[in-house]
């Protein structure tokens, strides 16, 4: 059985390892570094990363070999490590920041990088609102003015004082940061939300070969300015490429094939089984759960404009329906724990987790389906045969699922079968990447929808909470901005969590006042339920070391090991031919 | 030259039965009734063993451990290991999946459920071909041209491409909605051929004795020419309940269809996207295609069975 499996699976993966050999003959394979995509990209010629919310203009090689970022956080100094940008100073009460970029640097057609190519894209940023990437609203939201200082400084005027400035808007603190777009390609567009960039430059050490629907190449330049500067050297891989695996069985097999070097998030049993087949696969810790953790915790949204949903107890009630530590057993195979609060459970975050678990609003890692039915009849619902009915009606719910990872759609099914059991008729709707993130999640059309969105903090609360003020409530249809507040909470309490949660917005980072803040604003979480946080997040990303050695892990932790962030830069220039 | 028995006896003759062995000649009584077919009998065995399977399994087995988390994920059929070295346990004879799913109970409710589509897909299909055929080759003329062109150009269109899409834009749907969809692509067919059969028999001595009767239309469609196309029918019936079913289980495969209704396709999709394969979890995806090659088998001894109940010429001694 085991040998003709394998011996089936061994055909398959030639024949796609043949298929792919079209473009990689002129580059020889121990050359190539090739990077798991998990996505479609649905407009190959389309550059424009500003008017993409999904990230697939930006994570299929674009912002980890071309675009650089202006710093990239380092998550295990929590420093920012300087990268086109030396360093980053605010005034006294963080309003004012200035940012010196680094001398030399050069795009790829050989114009200067510098302060003006900063202060162009920032202003284009600010005066497009069709431009609609998280980056762009974020910046849009907290940039009052800019201007260039001289070649190399740029000075930001903010609306409010913000000392997360730098990091939050050029640090790649989570995923991607404000990327800086040539001013001499970009001013020759007419409208930048239309503008296709293409064929795309920029400043890093490679450039852009080819595209397609599965696929990205970027091949290196012959030179870099990094290299001339004397800032790094040149990246070991001649290629890179991003390649679409499409879904947990044939990523596993071309990781066992070889046909991959770096692989997206897989269960925990699939790696155990490429590592019995490929002894150069490795992960984050050489032991069981093999995976790190990622900073977006998961939740359940929920909008708060559809009845019955928008009854807090209600929203409350299917909280307590849920059993956390059955979707760590079954979704994710024991390789994670269940989530106490909205925030990732790291070391840096445990101030203001405990602060809102002493404050008793932490939640429970098992059911209360009792307590949770008597909520539910409270508001006149009445157990009818298998399911809750008041007016005639059945008290159901569609949960809206990306259905791009098992991890998505087999904690969406562990979540429907627990409120079934209740007595709530709750359904999965799997939706197509795209159409999740472009349709689904921005503009409401959903009542329950699993996702991450209250991620954003890594060492201090206010990027997450932030997410879930007043201000960015927009009616269903229109675009939440920056997919903050997609459950469109308002009402008294989230008048009363947004003004503290604002009032921490200025603050300066570490201020011994913010726990207790937290605890106060987390009380209006807690009993309106806007989403409904579920498990944190572990990521399990294989890498082989067949090729290339010197990936990220817990022993050789230069940063996470996230490869589709901009980060990716750092683990393409760490990488060293395999011996 | 003048041996009786020669093989070479002029066809004229009648036969000879002094000449068969007894095996023939027991073969041949069999005849006497041609429903006693032994593909036709074999395949109904087969089909029924899938009902059985899911009558028998609701009455002795916990339907419930369909749902995910049911029991402890990833666990061996008994007697085998997975991955891990664990043997696997009595209270899952056939294995788990890696959601906590019984294998059983998944069978259990999923080959009914997915024979279902195929038989309500096609039974609306037919009745809907029954009905055009015979309007387009009874009545003619404007009519006919309509449900001819109508039916030739559905035919061309590939069913598998439009239901993947509109599937996907229905996102959950339950098994009867999956069975209508269906059905609006296996109607063609049997209007083609009924049309066609109905043509000819329009000019036959019963058809126009009846007409000169004064039978009304309907009478002479439905009474009249309709049970002479039985056998017929049966056959086209069988071979659309396949073409349903293939359908349905290639959009299951493709993780379309519903979500929480287990069906054998659906057991497939989850296997493959949460990598059985790799995973060496082989009962995950072979039990689900051993019944659906049940199925298929039995289908397809049905279908030539029927063939040769209507057809005498392809029955062999």
């Amino acid at each position: 059985m085991k040998t003709t499996t394998r011996l089936l699976l061994g055909t398959a993966a030639m024949t796609l390892a043949l298929a792919s050999g079209a473009y990689a003959q002129d580059v020889a394979r121990e050359d190539t570094v090739i990077f798991d995509l998990d996505r479609t990209i649905s407009d190959p010629e389309n550059f424009n990363w500003m008017t993409d919310g999904t990230g697939i203009r930006r994570m299929h090689g674009a912002h980890q070999t071309m675009w650089e970022p202006l710093f990239i956080l380092n998550y295990n100094t929590g420093e920012l490590d300087p990268w086109l940008a030396l360093e980053a100073n605010s005034d006294a009460d963080g309003a004012v920041w200035t940012i010196a970029l680094r001398e030399g640097v050069t795009w790829s057609d050989g114009e200067a990088f510098d302060a003006e190519d900063v202060v162009f894209t920032v202003n284009m940023a600010l005066e497009n609102e069709e431009l609609t990437a998280r980056e762009v609203a974020t910046l849009r939201g907290q940039v009052a003015s800019v201007e260039a200082l001289d070649s190399h400084t740029v000075q930001f005027t903010l609306n409010a004082p913000n000392p997360r400035f730098a990091v939050e808007n050029f640090g790649v603190r989570i995923f991607g940061s404000f990327l800086i777009m040539p001013e001499h390609v970009w001013s020759a567009a007419e409208d930048p939300a239309t503008f296709a960039f293409f064929p795309p430059i920029g400043t890093g050490p490679y450039e852009y070969e080819s595209s397609a629907s599965n696929r990205a190449i970027w091949d290196r330049r012959d030179s870099w300015w990094g290299a001339e500067t004397g800032f790094m050297d040149m990246p070991e891989p001649d290629r890179v490429i991003f390649l679409e695996s499409g879904g947990e069985e044939s990523r596993a097999q071309l990781m066992i094939a070889g046909e991959l070097d770096a692989a997206q998030n897989l269960s925990v049993g699939t790696f155990e089984a490429i590592q019995a087949q490929n002894p150069d696969a490795i992960a984050w810790y050489e032991s069981y759960p093999y995976a790190v953790a990622d900073p977006c915790a998961r939740q359940m949204e929920v909008n708060t404009t559809i009845a019955p949903w928008d009854n807090a107890n209600m929203r409350r009630a299917v909280s307590m329906i849920i059993d956390r530590t059955q979707i760590v057993n079954i979704a994710a195979e024991g390789a994670t724990t269940a989530s106490q609060t909205m925030f990732a459970d790291f070391g840096s975050m445990s101030p203001f987790i405990d602060a809102v678990v002493e404050a008793g609003h932490g939640l429970p890692a098992t059911a209360d389906v009792a307590g949770a039915q008597a909520l539910i009849e409270a508001e006149g619902w009445v157990r009818d045969g298998d399911y809750y009915v008041k007016d005639g009606e059945t008290l159901s719910v569609e949960i809206h699922v990306n259905s791009a990872s098992t991890e998505y759609t087999r904690t969406i099914d562990m979540v429907v079968e627990q409120l079934q059991r209740a007595g709530i008729d709750a359904r999965s709707v799997p939706v197509e990447n795209g159409v999740f993130w472009g349709e689904v999640l921005p503009f409401g059309a959903f009542t329950m929808s699993y996702s991450w969105l209250s991620c954003g903090s890594v060492n201090e609360p206010w990027a997450s909470m932030g997410r879930y003020t007043v201000a960015d409530v927009v009616p269903v249809g229109e675009r939440s901005p920056g997919f903050n507040n997609t459950s469109r909470w308002d009402g008294e309490a989230a008048e009363a969590y947004s003004a503290i949660v604002n009032e921490m917005e200025t603050m300066a980072l570490g201020d011994p006042a913010i726990p207790g803040m937290v605890a106060e604003a987390y009380q209006y979480l807690d009993a309106e339920m806007p989403f409904i946080p579920l498990v944190q997040a572990f990521k399990l990303m294989p890498f082989s070391t067949t090729y290339w050695e010197g990936w990220p892990s817990a022993e050789n932790y230069y940063n996470h090991p996230f490869f589709h962030w901009n980060s990716g830069h750092q683990i393409i220039h760490n990488l060293t031919r395999a011996e | 030259m003048s041996d009786p028995t020669n093989a070479a006896a002029p066809e004229t003759a009648a036969p000879d039965m002094a000449g068969l062995t007894k095996r023939q000649l027991k073969r041949m009584k069999r005849f006497d009734n041609p429903w006693n077919n032994p593909k036709l009998i074999w395949g109904i065995t087969l089909l029924m063993g899938i009902i059985a399977l899911g009558i028998f399994g609701r009455i002795f087995w916990d339907t419930d451990l369909v749902f995910t988390g049911a029991v402890l994920p990833s666990q061996a059929p008994v007697g085998f290991e997975n991955l891990r070295g664990q043997v696997g346990l009595a209270s899952s004879p056939l294995g788990t999946d890696v959601a906590g799913k019984d294998l059983l109970a998944l069978l259990i409710v999923g080959a009914p459920n997915s024979l279902y589509v195929g038989v309500l897909a096609s039974l609306i299909g037919m009745s809907l071909g029954i009905f055009l055929g015979f309007t387009a080759g009874y009545t003619g003329g404007r009519v006919d041209d309509v449900i001819r062109v109508g039916s030739d150009v559905m035919i061309t269109i590939p069913p598998l491409l439009i239901l993947v899409v509109v599937q996907a834009s229905f996102g959950d749907i339950t098994l009867t909605m999956m069975s209508l969809l269906i059905a609006a692509f296996v109607w063609q067919s049997p209007t083609r051929l009924i049309r066609a059969q109905v043509l000819s028999m329009r000019e036959s001595g019963y058809v126009q004795m009846a007409r000169l009767s004064g039978a009304s239309d309907r009478h002479i469609m439905f009474r009249e020419m309709l049970p002479n196309l039985v056998p017929y029918l049966f056959g086209s019936f069988i071979a659309n309940v396949t073409t349903s079913i293939v359908t349905a289980v290639g959009l299951e495969v493709l993780g379309l269809g519903p979500q929480r209704v287990p069906t054998l396709g659906r057991v497939i999709y989850d296997a493959i996207d949460s990598a059985a394969l790799t995973r060496d979890m082989w009962w995950w995806w072979g039990f689900p295609t051993i019944l659906l090659m049940v199925m298929f088998i039995g289908l397809l001894l049905i279908n030539l069975g029927l063939d040769e109940v209507s057809n005498p010429r392809l029955r062999r001694l």
